[in-house]
């Protein structure tokens, strides 16, 4: 039996891959069904994934302080296509330096995006809160 | 001795030959040709097959005996034209357009996403042989499909529809369009990153049998000889696909059928290697793919060609001396007279140019490319694409590349082809070029289905090596 599909990867010119494999691991035993893109994704590559496979939420890894040029527009891409509803969340290093993560938090908030995670954040409440998210917006699950 | 006997009718040319099968030892005892009778496309058939089989002129196709098995191939009436339609360009649409072109069809028309009323009209003013319809990953979306398949159900659309999408809404899709034909296949996507083809190419088969070969009028032919036809591309790119497995030295080959109305590239080789320095973006190709380009071909689509590759014939141009009136002329010419042999050195080097621009943009669509892309990490590339870097062997068929006798119009092009641009053209790095002497791969390519070691010794057997001129 498998639960909502979820998008995953590793966004722009970052090719960490093994934190994106644990999260893979993680998320399947949490019952989603996750569609993993790897590393060095493009924005478009998400949403022709999401698209394709019908997602409800689009997870985006970043780890090399980049993240915030390369998922500016993400959202009013996923409205252009059509994908109004879908959850995004962001995790990883988020920014270069030692930003306050509430403000790393807020930024990527106004990105569009619905939940930011750290680094260091707890996998399982953040997959708690992704299917409570998903029930919100789908009512589903 | 057994033998067998494969025939092509081609939009000009119907060709035949008659082969002696033993293994390794096949060969070609015979080969005849008579120009295609449109309005009949049974006679010049028959004309070409009593010829080969030394049966008296007026034979008729019931009195044939059937003790040598006959192979025929079609791309006569334009071929197989297929209309894709997919979800997203990049993913679903790629896939059914490489299905279409590795089924031995022409992609005559490509839509994603939702189909517009315009899209619509279209299909139904100008009608393709079959409609392709895809998207959606097993359990992935369904929207998009069900309101297409209301559209087509809905037009005065009478083609056949193939659909082969999301699993999820097969039997919805079917319900639909219950009042036209439509045929069920497997998912071409079934996940992201996986491709399924072979069901589509089967249902493309069977479709181009029941329904156009009827239309076309070979619908005799198959009832008097008992034997199924092929869309003349699907035994080129069987042939391809037999080739390393009976002759594993022959692996990691490429072919490029250059006609007067298309150039078909097929390739038979890895299409990724995975290492530390190259990530695969998109589709990972097929390792037998085939690309037909129906915008570039050297007398019925010469004018698309001058259009499409107007930069690159240019410059050929000037390499060779020549003005743009003498080519424009020239391409008035042979597009009206599609039998055109040209005369003298000028019309000699306008023809050569307009050959090496086929070849130019043909494998410029058919290769991939790599990119740069800067990482933390260090330097990192980016592949999409099909890589043909290994290719060992580039052949050439077709009227123009089966008579070369040196490489310069295959080998130029792909030179230039892989400096051009920022990005990597991942085209064959050092080839051996041969021709297909005689242009005998549409017939050879009949027998690969069932006669592989014959049909690969046959084809390896006609080729020559062609030299680097100077």
């Amino acid at each position: 039996m498998s639960g909502p599909t979820v998008v995953l990867g590793v966004i722009g010119a970052d090719c960490h891959s093994v934190g994106n494999r644990i999260l893979e691991v993680f998320f399947t035993g949490e019952g989603f069904r996750v569609v993993n893109l790897g590393v060095m994704v493009s924005p478009l590559e998400f949403i022709d994934a999401a698209i394709e496979t019908d997602a409800r939420a689009i997870l985006i890894s970043s780890l090399y302080g980049h993240g915030e040029i390369d998922c500016q527009g993400l959202r009013d891409l996923c409205v252009e296509k059509g994908l109004d509803k879908i959850i995004l969340y962001a995790g990883g290093n988020l920014v270069v330096g030692k930003t306050p993560f509430a403000e790393v938090e807020a930024k990527y908030r106004n990105m569009g995006f619905d939940r930011v995670f750290s680094a260091d954040s707890d996998l399982k409440q953040a997959a708690g809160l992704l299917r409570q998210d998903i029930r919100t917006s789908f009512g589903e699950g | 001795m057994r033998k067998a006997v494969s025939i092509d009718i081609g939009s000009t040319w119907t060709k035949g030959a008659l082969f002696a099968l033993d293994g390794p030892a096949s060969a070609v005892l015979e080969m005849r040709e008579t120009p295609t009778t449109q309005d009949g496309l049974a006679n010049g058939f028959l004309r070409v097959l009593t010829a080969l089989l030394g049966l008296p002129p007026g034979t008729t196709l019931g009195e044939v005996p059937g003790d040598v098995p006959v192979y025929f191939s079609s791309s006569a009436k334009g071929g197989l034209a297929i209309a894709a339609i997919g979800l997203v360009p990049d993913l679903t649409l790629h896939l059914a357009k490489l299905a279409a072109m590795s089924a031995g069809g022409k992609v005559v028309k490509a839509f994603s996403f939702s189909l517009t009323e315009e899209d619509v009209t279209d299909l139904e003013s100008a009608p393709p042989d079959i409609i392709l319809l895809a998207g959606g990953t097993d359990g992935g979306n369904t929207a998009y499909l069900l309101e297409n398949a209301k559209r087509l159900a809905a037009s005065e659309v009478e083609t056949p529809v193939i659909f082969a999408g999301n699993r999820a809404a097969a039997a919805r899709v079917a319900k639909i369009l219950r009042r036209k034909s439509v045929f069920v296949a497997e998912n071409l996507m079934p996940e992201i990153g996986q491709m399924n083809l072979e069901p589509v190419r089967e249902k493309i088969r069977d479709i181009f049998l029941d329904r156009i070969v009827a239309g076309r009028g070979l619908a005799d032919i198959v009832h008097a000889l008992g034997t199924r036809p092929k869309p003349t591309p699907l035994g080129v790119y069987e042939l391809v696909a037999a080739i390393p497995l009976v002759r594993p030295d022959w692996d990691d080959i490429c072919v490029i059928d250059m006609g007067g109305a298309t150039t078909d590239v097929y390739s038979n080789t890895e299409s990724f290697l995975e290492t530390d320095t190259v990530v695969l973006k998109g589709v990972r190709e097929p390792r037998v793919k085939r690309t037909v380009e129906g915008d570039l071909g050297l007398r019925v689509s010469a004018r698309t060609l001058w259009d499409s590759a107007r930069e690159d014939i240019l410059e050929g141009l000037g390499r060779a001396g020549l003005q743009e009136p003498a080519m424009e002329s020239f391409v008035a010419k042979v597009s009206a007279d599609t039998g055109y042999l040209p005369t003298g050195e000028t019309e000699k080097t306008l023809d050569r140019i307009l050959a090496e621009a086929c070849v130019f943009h043909a494998a410029l669509r058919h290769i991939g490319v790599w990119r740069e892309a800067y990482t933390p990490q260090g330097k990192v590339f980016v592949q999409t694409g099909k890589d043909l870097r290994r290719v060992k062997a580039v052949i050439g068929s077709g009227g123009y590349l089966s008579r070369c006798r040196e490489s310069t119009v295959m080998r130029a092009p792909l030179r230039r082809l892989a400096s051009r641009g920022e990005e990597l053209k991942l085209a064959p790095a050092a080839p051996v070029f041969y021709a297909d002497g005689g242009t005998l791969f549409p017939l050879v390519g009949n027998l690969a289905e069932d006669h592989p070691v014959e049909a690969v010794a046959l084809a390896l057997s006609r080729l020559t090596e062609l030299p680097n001129k100077g």
